[in-house]
Formats: structure tokens, sequence, C-alpha cells
């Protein structure tokens, strides 16, 4: 009898526990409805159309794809993309890394310069853009021009030559990823036990010995987190390139995103940049779970 | 009880302003403000703050006149904004916006056809401008609202310490752009200076709209009709090759100096130089006459027709249209609006610049009023006589975006390697034009 009163009060304790987080994350689930996975669904259906609202969407089936995958430009925007994602990932990790150590610690001035190296990640990409296309300025008034002239070199035309554009981007993106990787292993780094250094310290070890053996391990579920994002920002980049060159010159910084977009609004084929934007979504999915499992698979050993 | 009913108050609380905000956020798309009215009528441009000021002194003046209120919208990424709009199937009512899109907004289905005869002062547009709003199956679907044709703009003070001339032909511009990269003109002492700007970039097109220009004058054509209402490529032309290798050898392979630094990754509002004074000549719309005279002032600069190549000086001719959105249901409201639009009091209120703002009609499509008498400015008849006797527009009727596109990355590209072979390169520009043409099925 008690058995049966107590069992029916048990299942609906947690129902309702169960319930009220839901609830608070209602109204960011519907905003994420609406605006993310909608538009995404949306997206999806759109890439099997050519796409004419007004006389009527046509079925072409795998089309889309067909011609996308098939386009030597969107066959280079492949490489470019690559190279800029796993350049700027990779790249924004160790200048994120550097910069943790260097500005890791209690005191008042490395607030302030903290706060100083961050200000890239909080700036607009409109306005990073035109900063850092000023600083390129292919004369000797450019800032990284004029500074190259001191040591007898340039000027370089940074944006304007094909063969140094694609790395002048990187560059950029690099400097505008680092802060932001620089605060998550600075949170990694003030897990660290300091004993470990002391006994270190005390033991003699290297610098080199220090950050391989004490650092690193101590940092990898804050390296975890970095890579994953690294993973899922690096391919879809696009305001870096849009801003500092379009493209250009010549397609030689064209990624896959600017393809896309020229696709979708230059030459009004909005099937074609869906299908162009589902074959990244798919890649960057599949980027981001090998990531992850690579992850998990280090955290378990 | 009472904790249960706190919890029902607090989860429809959060629901209600969840779906409160999503909707809010929806409505601000298609609903805009009064769009429901049907006496308010739902408005586009392609304008910046500058020239939406213009355009709010012309809808004011309209509503005052006829009781049609304005919803206006001035729109800087119009076209984003525009396929956007267009994937909710609700439109603006009326759009203003370039006769190059024309052929791209009918081939989506975006516009409603116009009878000429239906606006009032229809009679008072020219045949001229009235037959660049035909479409491909012969209807009208725009109505003309301004034009302007390309000059090029050259620093007065610098040709006069050079004792120079303007020039009048591609040579005489390439040897004044020497001096002026070479002769310190500003008398500075350094060599900061440069002769030409361009916007060589292949960013939405703007080689091939910057460059359309030379290959006109040089006799090339990037597609031309065979008058049955079909187009063939023709950038594989004799003319095509010998125009694009001058441009190369010339311009952007050129003398150092002949155009700014960085011309073939630069957009339009990145070619700043002209307007920021280390810059000679720019071949450009005189839509920018406004900004040059405050920033230069308009003592130092003249405007002149552009420099004859051996087929001429056809410049490129562009203009707005007045459009109406597909499927709006307001077309005595749109007809009224539009017809105030192209008459002389409706041209005069956006020809002239109140408080420096950008004036927002250039050549007037109501032939009854002339440019530089309106504007009180001698320039302006440079810029209608290029207008009206030495310019040519892009094909209106096809989608041409497509084709300005490639057409500007294979002569972004050819600019860039200067030891292409154009040949080569204009060749497989050709055969690009080609497929654009057939997934248009209009290849001849």
């Amino acid at each position: 009898m008690t058995a049966t009163v107590t069992a029916p009060a048990r299942r609906r304790g947690p129902s309702k526990k169960a319930a009220l987080p839901w609830l608070f994350l209602a109204p960011g689930l519907l905003l994420a409805l609406v605006f993310k996975f909608l538009p995404m669904g949306k997206g999806i259906w759109l890439s099997f159309f050519k796409v004419r609202p007004f006389l009527g969407d046509k079925w072409v089936g795998l089309d889309n794809y067909t011609r996308v995958l098939s386009d030597h430009r969107f066959q280079d925007a492949i490489g470019h993309t690559l190279v800029l994602g796993v350049g700027i990932s990779l790249g924004a990790i160790l200048v994120g890394f550097l910069l943790a150590l260097l500005l890791e610690g209690q005191a008042r001035s490395l607030k302030i310069m903290r706060t100083a190296v961050f200000l890239p990640v909080v700036t607009a990409t409109a306005v990073v853009g035109e900063l850092w296309r000023l600083m390129y300025y292919p004369t000797s008034d450019g800032l990284v021009n004029s500074a190259l002239g001191f040591l007898g070199i340039g000027p370089v035309p940074f944006l304007d030559n094909p063969d140094t554009a694609l790395w002048a981007t990187m560059a950029m993106g690099i400097w505008m990823a680092a802060p932001y990787n620089m605060v998550i292993i600075l949170a990694g780094l003030a897990g660290v036990d300091r004993s470990l250094y002391e006994a270190a310290a005390m033991d003699g070890v290297s610098l080199w010995q220090r950050l391989r053996y004490i650092t690193l391990p101590a940092i990898r579920p804050a390296l975890g987190v970095v890579l994953t994002l690294a993973a899922i920002r690096g391919l879809r980049v696009f305001t870096e390139v849009y801003v500092l060159t379009g493209g250009g010159p010549a397609g030689s910084t064209d990624v896959w995103m600017t393809r896309a977009y020229t696709l979708g609004f230059s030459r009004n084929d909005l099937g074609g940049a869906s299908a162009a934007s589902v074959v990244l979504l798919c890649v960057t999915l599949l980027l981001t779970v090998t990531v992850n499992y690579f992850r998990k698979r280090g955290d378990v050993r | 009880m009472g904790d249960r009913r706190r919890r029902r108050r607090l989860a429809a609380a959060l629901a209600a302003a969840g779906l409160a905000f999503g909707t809010a956020a929806c409505g601000s798309g298609s609903g805009g403000a009064g769009s429901g009215d049907p006496n308010t009528l739902e408005v586009w441009t392609r304008s910046d703050p500058d020239s939406a000021a213009t355009y709010d002194r012309v809808f004011a003046a309209f509503t005052k006149k006829t009781g049609i209120k304005i919803d206006y919208q001035p729109v800087v990424n119009f076209d984003q904004q525009l396929q956007a709009r267009a994937s909710t199937k609700d439109l603006p009512d009326v759009m203003i916006n370039d006769t190059a899109l024309m052929g791209s907004y009918q081939s989506q289905g975006l516009l409603k056809p116009i009878e000429p005869d239906s606006i009032a002062g229809h009679d008072q547009i020219s045949a001229k401008s009235w037959s660049s709003t035909v479409g491909l199956d012969g209807k009208h679907y725009g109505i003309p609202y301004s034009r302007q044709a390309m000059t090029l703009m050259i620093r007065k003070d610098w040709l006069k310490k050079l004792g120079l001339t303007a020039p009048t032909t591609w040579q005489q511009m390439l040897d004044v752009a020497k001096a002026f990269a070479g002769r310190d003109p500003d008398g500075d002492g350094r060599k900061d200076t440069y002769g030409i700007v361009a916007p060589g970039s292949a960013m939405n097109g703007y080689a091939a709209w910057w460059g359309a220009g030379f290959l006109w004058q040089g006799g090339a054509q990037i597609i031309e009709p065979d008058g049955k209402g079909r187009y063939r490529p023709s950038m594989d032309s004799a003319a095509a090759v010998r125009t694009v290798t001058w441009m190369k050898d010339n311009l952007f392979c050129g003398a150092r100096g002949v155009l700014q630094p960085g011309a073939v990754s630069a957009v339009t509002g990145t070619a700043t130089n002209f307007q920021d004074g280390n810059a000679g000549m720019y071949m450009t719309g005189p839509y920018n006459i406004t900004s040059f005279d405050t920033m230069l002032g308009k003592k130092t600069y003249e405007v002149v027709p552009a420099p004859a190549g051996p087929a001429g000086s056809d410049v490129l001719a562009e203009g707005e249209n007045v459009y109406f959105g597909a499927r709006t249901g307001k077309t005595h409201q749109e007809r009224e609006l539009a017809a105030f639009l192209v008459s002389a009091e409706g041209q005069k209120i956006g020809m002239t610049s109140v408080d420096g703002h950008q004036p927002v009609v250039r050549i007037p499509t109501n032939s009854t009023l002339d440019a530089a008498k309106v504007r009180g400015d001698a320039r302006w008849s440079v810029v209608q006589k290029a207008y009206e006797t030495a310019s040519e527009q892009f094909p209106n009727a096809p989608d041409f975006a497509p084709i300005k596109q490639d057409t500007a990355d294979s002569l972004n590209a050819l600019f860039t390697y200067c030891g292409s072979d154009v040949r080569s390169g204009l060749k497989e520009l050709n055969e690009t034009l080609a497929g654009d043409l057939k997934d248009q099925d209009l290849l001849k």
C-alpha cells in the first residue's frame, strides 16, 4: 500500500524538476529555433532548388552541389580556406599561449596590458580590416612598410601581390583571434599547482622542460576548448577576408564563404550559395566531431 | 499549490517574453511601419544616410501634395536585403535602384510590369530612356528616374603647374598620368602623387564596371545582341584583346605611379586617392562632384569628357529606375508616387543639394529640365552631353549580374599577373560568358 502511494510522488517530483531548466531555456531555444535552426533548415531545403521566390522555386536535385563542387574557383577556394583556417587556428593558439605565459599574474599593470591585448577581439572586424589595410599600405607611407624601410626592405605590396595576400590576411586573422585564446589559456594556467613549479625550480629543470611536463599537461582541458572552437571557426573564415581583400587579387584570397557570398549576392544564385554553405556545414561538423573524438581519447589516456 | 502557481506564472511569463521577443524581431523584416495601411507606401532606395536626406525631402513634398504617406527605408546593402525580403515573398511597394539590375530582378519575378501610359507625365521622358526599361518579354519593368555618365575628373591646378592640358586621347592621358606621378605636381618635394585612380578589384564586379569604358573606347563589347532577343559573348575579339593588353601593359603593369598603389584590390570605397589629394585623375560618376567639391574644393579640379580610344570615347552610362514590387496591391498610390518622382517638381527636388547632402537625381529623365541650369553649374552640361552623345549602358534586359562578375574576375586576374597571356585569358572568359548566357537561355 505504502509503495503504491509513494511511487507516483517520486515520478511527479523529478518531472517537475526536469521541466524547470527547460522553462528557463525556452526563450533562448525559441530564439535559436527562429533565427538559427529554421533558417538553417530553409538553407538546406533551398540548396536543392533553383531559387525564384516569385516565379516558383524549381527542383534541381543535386545540380547545385555538382555545380559548386566542380567549379574550379570553389576548388581553389577550398585550398585557400584550409591554409587560412589551419594557419589562423594554429597561429592564434601559439600566439595566445605565448601571450598567456607573458601576461599571467595578478599585478595591476598586467591587468591593463591584458585589457589592451584583448581589444582586437571586441573591435568590429570591419574596423580591424580598415586599420590593417592602412598598416599594409603598399608604399613606404604604410606603417608596416615604413618599419621594413628601416631594415632596408620593401616596400612590399602585401595585399596586391597574389603570393603574399593570403599570408597577410592570415597575420590579421591571428592578431584578431589570439587574445581570445589567451583568455581561455590564462584560465587554464590559473589552475596550475604552483608547488610543481617550485619543485621543478629546486630540481633545476629547464624552461622548456617546465613547459613540456608541467604547464602543457595542466592546461590540456583549456587547449581542448580552444582547439574545438578553432575547428568550428577555422573553416568558416569570411569577414576577415571580405573586409581586407574581398577575395582578391585574382582570387588569391578567395575562401569558401566569400565564393558562396559572391554566388548568392553578386550572381543572385541563392540555390548554389545554399549548396556551398551546406557543404561547409557538413565539413565543419565532421571536423568538430573528429577534434572532439581525439580530444576525448587524449583525456582518457 | 502556491509554489506550483508561481512556477506556472513564471513559465508563462518566460514563454510570453520569448514569443514577444521572437515576433518583434521577425516583424522588423517584413512588415515595416504602416505597410498594412493602404495609404502608406513602403519605399526602398539604395542609399547611404547622406543621399537618404535628399530622398526624405522628395518624399515629404510628395506626401504634402498627395496625402499618401511614405514608409521610407534607405538600404545600403540593398541586394542582400532585397533577396532576404524576396525569400519571404513580401517586397517593398516601390524600389529605386540601378537600371542594370532590372534584368536580374525580372528574371527572379520580383517586379510588376508597367504600362508607360499609366504614369502621368510619361511623355516627358525620352523614348531612349523608356527603351532602357524594356525586359526580355517586351514589357516595361521600370520607370526611368535618374541617369548619369562617367566623365574624367582631373586636377586643374596640377595641369597648370606642369604646363599641361586635359587629355583627349588615351596616349595623352597616359602622358599626363606619368607627369602627375613623376614631376611632383603638388610641389612637396616627394614622389607621393599618382596619375589615375582605378577601382580594379573583382569584388562586386568593379573591374568590369570601371573598365567598361575602356573596352567600348577600344571597340570591344562584353556581350552583343543578335537583334532577335539573343546574345553572343564577344570578349575573345581582336579589339578586346588589344584593349585589355593596352590596359594591362600601360596602366596596371606600366610605369610606376600611373595608377594609385593597390589598384588591383581597390573598390570605390577604398579608392579615395583623388579626394585625398594624391592622385590627379579619376574616371567616375558625377555623384562624386558634391563630395569632391567639399573635400578638394571646386576650383581644384575640372570635369572633362573621357579621353578617346581607337574606337571613340563612349563611357559607361548608368541610372536608377523606379520599380514596383511584384504582388503588392497599391497600384494607384504607386503610380502617383512614380508620376511625382519623374515630374519636373520631383526631379528638381532630387537634383538640388541642401546642407551639402548628395543629390539623388543626376541627369534628369524629365526632358523639360537641364541639369546645368537647375544646378547653376556648367560642369553638369559635360555630364549631360556625355550621357546623350557618348555613352553606353550595360544591357538591362538579360541578368547582367553574373556576366559583370565573371568579366571582373577575369580582368582582375589579367591585371594582377603582369606576365599573363591576355588572349588565352579572354578566350576562357568568353567560354564562361557563353555558359552564363546559356543558363539564361539567351545564347545565340
